[in-house]
């Protein structure tokens, strides 16, 4: 119960209070007027949440961090699971091919913003250099001139920059499947799939559920990927774009405060469904 | 198991303490301002032996000094002892008096040789001290004109077309005329520039758009922009492109007008080892319908916030910047131009100024965007002008959509 | 012979698929590489997939080779990031050691001990991290000013480790979950204690765990731009990613510097990886569980 209660503590006195308590004192003030701009900062029950709701930019920019979410969580997960199933399987070379798969989460963030802007570059893009030396579109493209297309584009970078945590999580869980496992199934006459289904799966099912849920709160964070490549744009703009417009270029702190309030409880909710799922169908008696 | 409690505890506490204490010494002065107010060494050097002070001198890049400048002010601490100011911020942090009046700190001469000092102006107070007068001016490639057989620089939207068409058929460049449409500030401020361009304003003195109407200024100008972009004399891909992109293009001689060009980037045209159109570059008064080549002043400032810790020294570091040696370092080594129109025409005189006499004549027509100074509500209209200025370019919206929709970003901007 | 064809087919598509992977993972990289060593001016005109006329001057800025052009001493940014590297370095590694081993033990706590509100406290910290960083950083900063902790290591490390502990202690739960408890309790009857049998038996077996939350701790922490850019306001604890945005001056963007930073700050972090995944294969287990 001691040693419990030394393990713990570390635990309970940074979380708690570098989180949780900046966190209260962010949910009360999103319940008052907190504009520096005025004098007194009045309390306003759900006035600040209520206007979210009818704003129409506000709107759209949910909008548009769903599409991250989704574009990302699929992306993230089915390319993060195929290169941790590829690590596991080779031999020899993997700490390199390791070392190569994180490297594009190493890139700073604003190096490889910039990067991708080169490659969407409408006029001297490696993107378009490339489709059209293959036929495949007959003129240069303004790729974000399309808001479907701008937004898998964002997407696709923050893809890049992302998956190499996936694979990280979900090859760890796959060094932890003792071999024998697979053998057994070998010897039960189970091919590469059903062994996939029936014992990678569940065994990685905790992993998975890690994996899954970070990639949607990295997602739903999405915030440099598109304010370099296509700034305030109302097709790109992300939910914590709006927050940061709100709070600290017009200086309506609670209001920003509560849409962020929102974003966190949008990106908990969405995790709990799939954290759930997963441990619901993998569970094995 | 007490005593490993303890112990833990004991070992965080110190180490917390001892590795914080080391922070303000008796005469310390911190000062944060942007990648172009990166004082050179010697400059620093120099104040700390002429004042006796350290001077810390902090640099962050553009968009994240507001987010620092804003966290830190409303956690009630001072973001450093003197910071940037932009223009466009008076309006906010005037309202939420975040900065101290300073116009018992500075000589009434020296403000009084700084043109853009009133757009400094909060409620009467001056809380800047401009340190980078940036205004607008039309910059253009004359090669490119010369090949075309045009004589001289356009001095009518109308001529500026005409010019541009006569470069595209002359095969000189595909995209003659250089604007920023992506949905970032830049080009609110172009469609801003061209309003006073085609003689007029945004808003009367009670802050009522004069843009919707379609013979109004406000409506032609972003007319302008638009039909140029669809007459194919603007670059498509100019949707995507900021300012600092489209100076990029001029550049390398892609663009013929950088057309809301900044007088200050005057220097870095001209410069053989930056530039590929060094020998090429001219600068002239902006276009003009009404005769008046008038212009948008965009200066930065630097002022002290209430919560300064050491705002004496804070003050005689804005004096000290404004001195015409102090003046002339920035301009040679970061390319901000002087304040005081006493050292801009110093600076003309001695001749380094590319173009220095058409520089100066603009310099003397320099309007700030607002008579009455920034709004608060500016970011919101800003942001909300860029954004949809972006979806009319993008052949989302009309022009006649547009200017509405922008005319109630304003109503919702003010009403907020 | 006829056996062999399958396989073959099976090797041919693994190579393919580390070959996709390379080329997904590098190419970018590559073509900030490449950027890095083109010459200002040639960056607007024809791109190519190979550097026509490859120069080192925008990493000769980088180290300090101070230059002059048309009479203006262009100043060496070396100083500044030596300083922003080491910065990144140490605070980065400084979260990635206190986290892994607040977790390490902090998730054996709540797998293997019992202890009143034991679930309720797991998932609430795993639960902030969905929090943005924009939802705290007001009420944080306060809260770092009256400790005294803005621009001091110990401040920035520790609110790394509040960001990311979250992370790693959902990892190591599981790792531990997934262990079976007979080890353990062989070595209690053996006579070990707690701290032992956690240390000397777990802990080994748990490697791969511990090295993944290391990796991604220290990543997590090497990217970080929104926490230091308002707790490292000078170059005392300022990391290379709130250095960088920097080189965009106003009038100038100095694409190829960036660049050649960027290249050289993913240095470190694969060094790291290339050293600790080592760790982080199932070899060093096998022994340990015979």
């Amino acid at each position: 119960m001691a040693l419990a209660a030394v393990f713990v503590l570390p635990i309970l006195v940074i979380m708690g209070g570098l989180v949780f308590y900046p966190l209260a004192v962010s949910t009360v003030d999103s319940f008052y007027r907190v504009d520096p701009m005025r004098p007194d900062t009045p309390f306003v029950g759900f006035a600040n949440y209520a206007r979210l709701v009818t704003d129409s930019t506000v709107q759209a920019s949910w909008f548009n961090t769903l599409a991250y979410v989704v574009f990302a969580v699929v992306l993230e997960t089915l390319g993060g699971l195929g290169a941790a199933l590829l690590l596991d399987r080779i031999r020899h070379g993997r700490r390199w091919l390791l070392a190569i798969t994180v490297l594009p989460w190493c890139l700073p963030p604003v190096v490889n913003a910039i990067v991708w802007m080169w490659i969407f570059n409408p006029s001297y893009g490696l993107l378009n250099k490339v489709l059209l030396g293959l036929g495949l579109i007959a003129q240069n493209k303004v790729w974000f001139n399309d808001q479907a297309t701008a937004l898998f584009l964002v997407s696709l970078v923050h893809v890049w920059r992302m998956m190499p945590l996936t694979a990280v999580i979900l090859l760890a869980a796959l060094q932890s499947i003792p071999g024998e496992l697979y053998e057994a199934a070998k010897l039960d006459g189970a091919g590469p799939v059903k062994s996939f289904r029936l014992v990678t799966l569940p065994l990685i099912a905790g992993g998975l559920a890690i994996a899954l849920s970070q990639s949607t709160v990295f997602a739903f964070n999405l915030f440099d990927e598109a304010w370099i490549l296509a700034g305030s744009s109302i097709d790109t703009r992300s939910v914590i774009i709006q927050v940061y417009l709100t709070a600290f270029q017009s200086m309506r702190l609670s209001s920003g405060m509560a849409l962020s309030i929102l974003a966190m409880i949008g990106s908990l909710a969405v995790s709990l469904v799939y954290v759930l799922k997963v441990y619901r169908e993998t569970r094995y008696d | 198991m007490k005593r490993r409690l303890f112990l833990a505890a004991a070992m965080v506490m110190p180490l917390a303490l001892s590795l914080s204490g080391a922070a303000q010494a008796a005469d310390n002065l911190s000062v944060l301002l942007p990648p172009w107010g990166t004082l050179p060494k010697d400059m620093t050097d120099k104040f700390a032996a002429e004042r006796g002070v350290a001077l810390d001198a902090q640099t962050l890049g553009w968009d994240d000094i507001l987010t620092k400048i804003v966290t830190s002010s409303v956690a009630g601490t001072a973001p450093a002892d003197a910071t940037e100011l932009d223009w466009s911020w008076i309006g906010r942090f005037g309202a939420a008096k975040w900065y101290v009046p300073l116009e018992d700190k500075i000589d009434p001469k020296i403000i009084a040789d700084i043109p853009t000092a009133s757009i400094f102006q909060y409620d009467g107070h001056l809380i800047g001290v401009t340190y980078s007068n940036d205004f607008r001016v039309l910059i253009y490639n004359k090669a490119h004109l010369a090949k075309a057989n045009v004589a001289a620089a356009p001095k009518t939207p109308d001529e500026l077309i005409a010019t541009a068409k006569a470069v595209k058929a002359a095969k000189i460049a595909e995209f003659p005329i250089g604007l920023p449409l992506s949905a970032t500030e830049g080009t609110s401020t172009a469609w801003y520039l061209l309003t006073k361009v085609f003689g007029g304003d945004l808003f009367d003195k009670d802050f009522k758009p004069l843009f919707i109407d379609p013979n109004s200024p406000g409506y032609k100008a972003l007319n302008f922009e638009i039909t140029a972009l669809k007459d194919g004399l603007i670059d498509p891909a100019a949707t995507g492109l900021k300012d600092v992109d489209v100076q990029e293009l001029f550049k390398a001689g892609k663009i013929t007008f950088d057309v809301a060009g900044w007088a200050g980037n005057m220097a870095l045209y001209s410069d053989a080892s930056k530039s590929q159109v060094a020998n090429d570059v001219a600068a002239a008064l902006m276009p003009s319908t009404i005769g008046k080549a008038r212009t948008l002043g965009l200066p930065e400032a630097v002022g002290i916030p209430v919560k300064a810790a050491n705002p004496k020294a804070a003050a005689a570091f804005i004096a000290w910047l404004l001195k015409p040696e102090n003046e002339i370092v920035l301009y040679d080594q970061l390319g901000d131009m002087p304040a005081r129109l006493s050292v801009l025409k110093q600076l003309n005189d001695s001749g380094k100024l590319k173009d220095g006499n058409v520089l100066l004549a603009q310099a003397a027509l320099v309007e700030p965007l607002f008579t009455q100074g920034a709004p608060s509500w500016y970011p919101d209209f800003s942001t909300a002008v860029a954004t949809i200025i972006n979806q009319a370019a993008k052949d989302q919206i009309s022009v006649d959509k547009a200017v509405t929709a922008i005319a109630k970003a304003a109503a919702d901007a003010q009403a907020n | 012979m006829l056996r062999l064809v399958p396989s073959l087919l099976s090797r041919l598509g693994l190579l393919l698929a580390v070959a996709l992977l390379i080329v997904w993972s590098l190419g970018p990289v590559y073509w900030s590489f490449v950027t890095s060593i083109t010459p200002p001016l040639d960056l607007f005109g024809d791109t190519s997939f190979w550097p026509k006329h490859p120069t080192l001057q925008h990493y000769a800025k980088l180290f300090g080779a101070t230059s002059l052009s048309q009479g203006n001493a262009v100043q060496s940014v070396w100083p500044q990031f030596s300083a922003a590297l080491v910065n990144s370095i140490v605070t980065a590694a400084g979260a990635t050691l206190v986290t892994v081993v607040v977790a390490a033990a902090g998730a054996y706590a709540f797998v293997r001990m019992k202890f009143p509100g034991r679930d309720i406290c797991f998932y609430l910290v795993v639960a902030t991290l969905a929090i943005p960083a924009y939802t705290v950083m007001i009420p944080l900063y306060r809260l770092m000013i009256s400790l005294r902790l803005i621009d001091t290591y110990v401040g920035i490390v520790l609110i790394y480790v509040s960001a990311f502990l979250p992370l790693a202690l959902w990892l190591m739960r599981s790792v531990y979950q997934a262990m079976p408890i007979s080890l353990e309790e062989a070595a209690w009857l053996d006579g070990a204690g707690r701290v032992y049998t956690l240390v000397f038996i777990v802990l080994p077996l748990a490697a791969p765990g511990l090295i993944a939350s290391a990796i991604l701790t220290f990543l997590n922490a090497w990217g970080q731009f929104m926490v230091p850019l308002v707790f490292s306001p000078t170059l005392a604890t300022k990391p290379l990613t709130v250095l960088l945005p920097e080189f965009v001056t106003r009038n100038y963007v100095d694409y190829g510097l960036m660049n050649a930073a960027g290249i050289f700050a993913i240095v470190p972090p694969v060094l790291i990886v290339l050293f600790l995944n080592r760790y982080l294969v199932s070899g060093l287990m096998a022994g340990a569980t015979k």
